[in-house]
């Protein structure tokens, strides 16, 4: 189980760059749906991939499913030898993407996210539309299960903003 | 608290037909749930998942106590037939 306020309270002290996506992004937007990990997507500069070191180290970051007996390097070399992570920490579960599928690179994550106030932070989040691209674009069953509530969702915000 | 535009209520309470909020309630999706969070603001949604998460958690956790529990008397209770 993710401490959600805790893990965006060290991403944005360690002035990580970084848009949430998945089902903390779903449930900010207003869904009931209820999730366990922090999904976000990240800029990977060396500079922030720097910054997420910082952030994230002191948690012993291990990948999920690793041999606990086999020792795990948390490091820049580490995070710069793939795009996607799924990580188990002492926060709870996070996964860092590099890109998502439907969107592309934190660029256009970026692109697609909204400014909310989360807690005493200003945290970009995957906007309604991004999250059913991305959704569809994954196409899991459990993927799939959300969309006809964020296109609800989506729907009376359009017609909230058309008031 | 925030509050929700009365028209917007209306629309999830009683979607018209053929709308996006019709075919999420004919899909199964408890539209008076997404009211009652659209009525909160974005940081009282992630604390109240956060209180979900937690109730959730510690049910798992007594569930697998009475499991546990339930085996040995069942274990016990074979053996005494047996």
């Amino acid at each position: 189980m993710i401490k959600v306020e805790s893990a965006i309270a060290t991403l944005v002290k360690n002035n990580v760059e970084f848009v949430i996506v998945g089902g903390i992004a779903i449930t900010a937007h207003g869904s009931a749906y209820i999730t366990k990990d922090l999904d976000f997507c990240y800029l990977r500069s060396k500079e922030n991939l720097k910054n997420i070191v910082s952030a994230l180290a002191s948690f012993k970051p291990r990948p999920r499913g690793f041999p606990e007996n086999l020792p795990y390097i948390f490091d820049e070399t580490t995070l710069q030898n793939a795009t996607n992570f799924t990580f188990e920490t002492e926060l709870g579960d996070i996964d860092l993407l590099g890109e998502v599928a439907g969107i592309g690179n934190f660029v256009e994550v970026e692109a697609s996210s909204i400014l909310m106030d989360l807690f005493d932070y200003k945290v970009k989040v995957l906007s309604i539309e991004g999250l059913i691209l991305a959704k569809r674009a994954a196409g899991r069953p459990k993927d799939l299960l959300v969309l006809p509530e964020l296109e609800a969702m989506q729907e009376s915000l359009k017609n909230q903003d058309a008031e | 608290m925030t509050k929700l535009n009365p028209k917007v209520e209306e629309w999830l309470l009683n979607p018209p037909p053929g709308s996006k909020a019709a075919a999420a309630k004919e899909f199964g999706i408890d539209l008076t749930l997404l009211i009652g969070t659209l009525r909160m603001t974005p940081t009282e949604r992630l604390k109240s998942l956060q209180v979900s998460m937690e109730s959730l958690e510690e049910f798992a956790r007594q569930a697998q106590i009475w499991r546990e529990k339930n085996h040995d008397k069942s274990r016990i209770r074979n053996r005494n037939l047996s």
